[in-house]
């Protein structure tokens, strides 16, 4: 009975310490993060906050997309949270927000001096407002962009494609002698929906109308699946039905392909000197995606509303997105998500160039994000998939976007 | 209480505890409107949730995926591994050598075979397909109409190990005497497999083969690490289709419920299966 006894007390033990070491204490705040170049520069600059704010010290946790969104949440419903701050994708904004995963910042922001809310730019700051609460400050952007061979465009004297129609043009001319024109991320879900978006952008196209109306089957959705498939079928490299993209990024990168839509932060890392594109280095440049509207995705730093810690939290916070630190990250490599950071000649000229902050600043004022709303998360793999299942001829066009249309409606019930 | 009972307690407590309470909570779950975003607004539906899987078009390409990818590589599995096995039973040298390398695949964890073959024949960066265009053979492993048949490779390519372990132990323990009065009757090697392997090793079959099916209806690993069910929902498996809904989609209650169909399946299945395999008495 006495050994029986002693086991229990261990095990209590052992538990209680597991237990308890997953949430932080006072003076302790524990943040979960991606495992993204962005994070490696916050996390070199929390040192600096380390050394300001003695009494707080950060510990994170950081881990690949797909671990994410679990790990949130069972944070978020335990009794008190193992995260204090957290990074928030955009389709899960007003998910966490509604089920209440998240703590309201907007007394926080206006009780903050020299905060500066209103530098963040208006797309990537409206992100994070749920029924006019603010959850969430914008951490970096991932809005798309043109990405092309400006070389090949030089040479061949082609001029950077403005409307959909003349990226179809050009991209099928540059289809040649195992160069091919666009590199295209038709992957099931995420990535498919990520860039087919552009092009019904492009086409007018939305997937509600002004009154909550699912119009993903309309005429102009019709439309840009159709230009999609038939670009991808003339102008992308043969076998890329499941590319997404990290495929399309080494195409792009070892000279098979001239174009992509990508991420805008692609491009210093494409021209970087002894990096992954080795001799091409240099030749990459950045544009609106064409039809000028381009998808924008975006992480915002938010606090749980089960943390123990919101005020350290806030600290850390307002700290990492004060428009001081917030200058500091882009000048080592972060994307910026503040007006006053994209102008800074300081940044332009410590950082990637006036060339490349100048487009970012077009690619966002013209931008919109990829879903928004409830379980969009659950939306845009519906949609996705279909997509998917239209590009490889699984479906018609008709028959994709509908049966997309009627899972977009059950979703978002 | 006797005292046969008393010890046997404290397995039916760990076992209510692991398995009993779970799956009366998987029951409960599956009759409600329960989504983990929404734990404060749980509704009872009765049978709603079943209705919507079973009628559910996602639902059903799943489980036919997951019936055709069972199917196959169990198959391919069976007559691979039971070849093997037949070879090496008569190998003399190198014996232990051959069994570990044959062995060997069968120990890697299946996400990190997932990720490996996702490069391996990685249209862009693989290996494979490098090789083969040099010879004139374009293939989209991962496209539309190889999807689903690359993913059995891979599955042939891990736990055809486990059936050659399985009839090698069986082929071993067979008695000698069959074989030898064979022989001295002139039978063949065709009439001998045919005749006397074959049926003295049915149990070995039988089991080898639940034991597959049972694991391979689980395959989840290969499909989130290379496909994630697409292109479209070609390669969406029964179990990537409860995870996407369960832990994607928080709908927890039609996690449930797909569930419990897979389970009332998998049931049918392997009494199907029993029963079929039940050698017949000649009266």
């Amino acid at each position: 009975m006495k050994k029986l006894k002693l086991s229990t007390a261990i095990a209590a033990i052992a538990w209680a310490t597991i237990s308890t070491s997953q949430v932080a204490h006072a003076g302790e705040i524990n943040i979960i993060m991606e495992e993204v170049p962005d994070y490696d520069i916050v996390a070199k600059l929390t040192d600096q906050f380390t050394e300001q704010n003695p009494g707080i010290t950060v510990n994170f946790d950081a881990m690949p997309f797909d671990a994410m969104r679990d790990k949130i949440l069972t944070s978020s419903l335990a009794p008190s949270a193992t995260y204090d701050v957290i990074i928030i994708d955009n389709p899960w904004t007003d998910e966490f927000a509604r089920a209440g995963f998240l703590e309201p910042l907007d007394s926080l922001i206006s009780s903050q001096d020299g905060y500066a809310y209103d530098d963040f730019v208006p797309a990537l700051a409206d992100i994070s407002k749920v029924d006019g609460s603010i959850y969430g400050v914008p951490y970096y952007n991932y809005a798309l962009g043109l990405i092309v061979r400006q070389d090949i465009f030089d040479s061949k004297g082609l001029a950077i494609p403005k409307t959909i129609e003349d990226y179809m043009s050009v991209v099928k001319s540059l289809t040649t002698n195992g160069m091919y024109g666009a590199a295209m991320q038709p992957q099931k879900g995420y990535k498919i929906m990520e860039e087919w978006k552009n092009w019904l952008y492009a086409n007018g196209g939305e997937l509600f109308d002004d009154a909550g109306n699912v119009i993903i089957n309309n005429q102009a959705a019709i439309d840009a699946l159709n230009q999609y498939i038939e670009t991808h079928s003339q102008a992308a490299p043969p076998n890329s039905a499941n590319w997404g993209f990290d495929e399309a990024l080494r195409s792009v990168s070892s000279g098979k392909a001239a174009t992509m839509l990508s991420y805008n932060w692609m491009l210093p890392a494409l021209n970087a000197k002894g990096g992954m594109s080795g001799d091409l280095a240099g030749n990459f440049t950045l544009h609106e995606v064409p039809g000028g509207k381009s998808v924008l995705g975006l992480w915002s730093w938010g606090i749980t509303a089960n943390s123990d810690n919101k005020d350290d939290a806030w600290t850390f916070i307002s700290w990492i997105s004060s428009p001081e630190v917030a200058k500091q990250r882009a000048i080592m490599g972060g994307a910026p998500v503040r007006n006053s950071v994209m102008n800074s000649p300081e940044v332009w000229e410590k950082g990637y160039g006036k060339a490349y902050y100048t487009a970012l600043a077009d690619i966002l004022d013209g931008s919109a994000p990829l879903s928004s709303g409830n379980n969009a998360e659950e939306l845009i793999e519906i949609v996705g998939t279909e997509l998917s299942a239209a590009v490889t001829g699984q479906k018609s066009v008709k028959e994709a976007l509908d049966a997309a249309a009627n899972g977009v409606e059950r979703a978002i019930k | 209480m006797h005292i046969k009972y008393k010890l046997i307690l404290p397995l039916v407590f760990l076992l209510s505890g692991i398995m009993l309470y779970p799956f009366i909570f998987s029951l409960w779950l599956s009759l409600q409107d329960y989504r983990l975003t929404r734990i404060n607004d749980v509704q009872f539906v009765g049978f709603e949730n079943f209705g919507f899987i079973a009628t559910d078009q996602s639902f059903l390409n799943a489980m036919g995926n997951t019936i055709s990818f069972v199917a196959s590589a169990v198959i391919i599995e069976l007559i691979l591994g039971l070849s093997l096995a037949l070879l090496i039973q008569k190998l003399l040298i190198f014996r232990g050598f051959v069994r570990s390398i044959l062995l060997a695949p069968m120990f890697i964890t299946p996400i990190a075979v997932g990720l490996m073959f996702r490069f391996l024949l990685n249209s862009e960066i693989g290996i494979i397909p490098f090789y083969l265009l040099r010879i004139g053979v374009s293939l989209d492993w991962f496209g539309p109409e190889l999807a689903l048949f690359s993913i059995v490779l891979i599955d042939v390519w891990q736990w055809t190990p486990f059936m050659l372990l399985m009839f090698l132990a069986g082929l071993e323990a067979l008695p000698k005497t069959p074989f030898e009065a064979a022989r001295v009757d002139g039978a063949g090697r065709w009439l001998t497999f045919s005749s006397i392997t074959l049926p003295m090793l049915r149990p070995v079959i039988v089991v080898a083969l639940i034991i597959r099916a049972l694991d391979a209806f689980k395959v989840f690993e290969y499909v989130f690490a290379i496909t994630r069910g697409g292109p479209g929902n070609s390669t969406e498996t029964i179990m990537y289709y409860i995870y996407q809904t369960g832990f994607r989609f928080f709908r927890m209650g039609e996690a449930a419920a797909a569930s419990i169909l897979l389970i009332i399946f998998i049931l049918v299945f392997v009494i199907l299966i029993v029963n079929l395999s039940r050698p017949k008495v000649i009266k």
